[in-house]
């Protein structure tokens, strides 16, 4: 008996678009539940990499190569261990640890010989946080991370690690004391505000969870520091006139940020050597221990903006950074009034190449990013803070930040061409020499003044 | 339907008095039970690598197996003649046909039982403090890959109408390669707005036409226990549904090449 062939093929036909159908409604659920990548395939994997992650053995190969870069941690053998992070997380995107661990890995431990972190890895970093987040979008972790490097490691565009700590905050599982940090990005961002109002929620939540629990030691200690919080909030945002501020009344009242403090800065740079700079300056705050942000970057970087650079470059995870940029950022120490340091860039040409005309020296102090004792008298903003020469409100818009800006070439910086046997120093406008080399161990402790009769000291 | 039945119990019988497909069990077993030997690694890697690894091996020794037992099924019986004495019979081809690969997915279930008992053994042994939710769990995967490997064995025995069995055991690799690892490649293609629309359709259709097997690929929910699973018992009737359907489209399409073969 032969088959009935028009009817087979219509059954052939019928089946196929069925399952074509299902197949396509079938998908998104197969994406949110099971896809090991949410946005990739795994085109960054080699043949034998595939074919690894075809027979199912992605977890298991992913885990042992983690634990082999714990080797090379071991052995200091830090740029062996790049790829391997990669690799890691292609192989199985579910290896929280390993894109935490790599993002602090790229953007902290690539340092020169003086331990300056290469900066230029940062946007690494950031790629690999979002790709990460993205895979496990489930959890706080890797949005909290990602918000942490902004927080802490780039120390700058405070919005963004708002930005990451918020979506954090969603998250079912984020622990109770990493929602308070928002409170602290809030302020850093100068939201006060939602600041406020955060730590508000959250104290009411923990208020709840104390009621409930009495003898609960952690639920006790949540409640009585989001209370002390709240209340140095509120007393410095009262102290620093920030209410006022926003009331329109500052002008009338007595805050701790009036008169604006003068903080004589001034600045010099001598190329002492190829690639060795001396930096020497004044910053007239007695308390030791202000870090002055300096910068030293490619003039015409398309990347680079007032002290810092572009961070976010797109969702791309490139692990090797520009290598034709230079970018030097280091803290200058502050004590008695001066700063001194010599930067030494020349044992680290991979991370300093050089390799364009023009740079920039930037000097760049932020109150947002200093200690409370001192915000206590320059303001959240810099509202109690001025400089003759170098007070600047366009680089952070609503802040008032210190910024100075040299200039030098190439040949200056390497000590070439003319400059072969001349000593270039460049300086800011009324520089004051201190003499200071910082060699000595002795910290001048200022008199027991008030406020109103604070000087330079220049 | 007798006929079918009794033509699939015969084929069951044969596959598992075949040595080939013995020794690739045996070895699939072997890894399973050298499992635990991994557990050198950090406690918190532990459980992924214990589960990956024996899932792993569970897929790959059943994808070999069910390609193995099916690319044989057709061009032995023609070999030995047997077909001849079978067709003679009133038995018309498609109960061959069917019944044949009804025995393979039989055979290819007892293999794949014993495998997974492994497994929840070996499991049990390294993971004493796992509940009997957390093995149920993991007994999830080799139940949705013995799906796939019918979606498999149903391709294999498609192929076996008009192939010879080398040519076949590596088209059918091809297929469930293509299927597992480009399947979401293809679909995220033909959903992408920017592409020109010849792209989107050459896509589509690939994505249509060759079975999906990645989306049978769910381990990754097991080993990897945060993420919280949508909608997941809807999901799992889709694919069952959709291996149905397509076993059906393998099937009916080899009847019709078989029907009017010469044998």
């Amino acid at each position: 008996m032969k088959l009935n062939r028009t009817a087979m093929s219509i059954a052939l036909v019928a089946c196929l678009t069925v399952a074509g159908g299902i197949n396509r409604w079938a998908y998104p659920l197969w994406r949110v539940n099971f896809s090991p990548r949410k946005n990739s395939d795994l085109r960054g994997l080699s043949g034998d990499q595939l074919l690894i992650a075809l027979a199912g053995f992605r977890e298991m190969v992913a885990g042992i190569l983690w634990v082999r870069a714990d080797t090379f941690f071991d052995e200091g053998n830090y740029d062996a261990i790049l790829p391997i992070i990669r690799l890691v997380t292609m192989l199985d995107p579910k290896q929280i640890d390993v894109y935490a661990t790599g993002m602090w890995h790229i953007a902290y431990n690539f340092t020169d010989e003086q331990n300056r972190s290469d900066r230029r890895y940062i946007p690494s970093a950031l790629a690999l946080g979002a790709e990460g987040s993205q895979n496990n979008d489930y959890t706080y972790e890797l949005y909290f991370e990602t918000g942490w490097l902004w927080y802490h490691k780039i120390d700058d565009d405070y919005d963004k690690a708002v930005s990451w700590w918020e979506k954090a905050s969603t998250k079912k599982d984020i622990q109770t004391a990493r929602r308070n940090i928002l409170s602290m990005a809030y302020l850093r961002s100068g939201d006060f505000d939602k600041a406020i109002a955060h730590y508000e929620e959250l104290l009411g939540e923990a208020e709840t969870a104390f009621q409930k629990t009495p003898n609960d030691f952690a639920a006790r200690q949540q409640r009585d520091t989001l209370e002390t919080n709240l209340d140095n909030v509120l007393v410095r945002l009262a102290q620093r006139g920030n209410f006022a501020l926003k009331g329109g009344y500052y002008d009338q009242g007595d805050y701790d940020t009036k008169p604006p403090y003068d903080v004589g800065f001034s600045a010099r740079v001598t190329v002492e050597d190829s690639k060795v700079l001396r930096v020497e300056g004044t910053w007239g705050v007695q308390p030791v221990g202000t870090r002055i942000r300096i910068v030293l970057r490619d003039a015409d970087d398309p990347n680079g903006r007032p002290a810092e650079m572009v961070w976010e470059r797109g969702d791309k995870v490139d692990l090797d950074p520009d290598r034709e940029a230079t970018f030097m950022q280091d803290g200058l120490f502050v004590k008695n009034q001066a700063f001194y340091r010599r930067i030494d860039m020349s044992r680290d040409p991979t991370m300093y190449p050089f390799t364009t005309d023009k740079y920039v020296v930037e000097f760049y102090y932020n109150i947002r990013s200093g200690p409370p004792h001192l915000q206590d008298r320059f303001g959240y903003s810099g509202e109690g803070m001025t400089d003759a020469r170098y007070m600047n409100t366009e680089v952070r818009p609503g802040q008032r930040v210190i910024y100075a800006k040299l200039e030098l070439t190439r040949d200056q910086l390497l000590r070439q061409g003319e400059w072969a046997t001349k000593v270039p120093v460049v300086q800011t406008d009324g520089f004051v020499t201190t003499g200071t080399n910082q060699s000595t161990d002795v910290i001048k402790i200022p008199t027991l003044r008030s406020d109103r009769e604070e000087t330079t000291g220049n | 339907m007798n006929a079918v039945f009794s033509i699939a119990k015969t084929t069951i019988g044969e596959a598992i008095r075949r040595r080939v497909l013995l020794v690739i069990l045996l070895i699939g077993v072997l890894f399973l039970v050298i499992a635990p030997g991994l557990s050198v690694l950090s406690a918190r890697q532990n459980y992924t690598v214990l589960t990956s690894f024996t899932l792993g091996v569970i897929q790959l020794t059943s994808a070999v197996i069910a390609i193995v037992l099916t690319v044989y099924l057709l061009p032995n019986e023609v070999e030995r003649r047997t077909i001849y004495t079978i067709l003679s019979k009133p038995v018309y081809r498609w109960h061959f046909l069917l019944g044949k690969y009804l025995g393979a997915v039989g055979a290819l279930g007892m293999m794949m039982l014993l495998m997974s008992t492994v497994l929840v053994l070996v499991f049990k042994i390294m993971q004493r403090e796992a509940s009997m939710e957390d093995v149920s769990r993991l007994a999830t995967a080799p139940f949705f890959f013995f799906v796939q490997m019918s979606l498999l064995a149903a391709v294999a025995m498609f192929f076996s109408t008009f192939v010879s069995p080398i040519v076949n055991f590596f088209l059918s690799g091809g297929v469930y390669l293509v299927g597992t690892l480009f399947s979401p490649v293809f679909q995220d293609l033909s959903e992408n707005k920017t592409l020109a629309a010849p792209v989107k359709g050459a896509a589509t259709l690939i994505h249509t036409v060759v079975p999906n097997f990645a989306q049978y690929n769910i381990q990754g929910g097991i080993i990897n226990q945060g993420p919280e699973l949508r909608s997941v018992e809807l999901y799992y009737a889709q694919i069952v549904l959709y291996a149905v359907f397509y076993i059906a489209v393998f099937l009916i399409a080899g009847m019709m090449i078989f029907d009017r073969k010469e044998v």
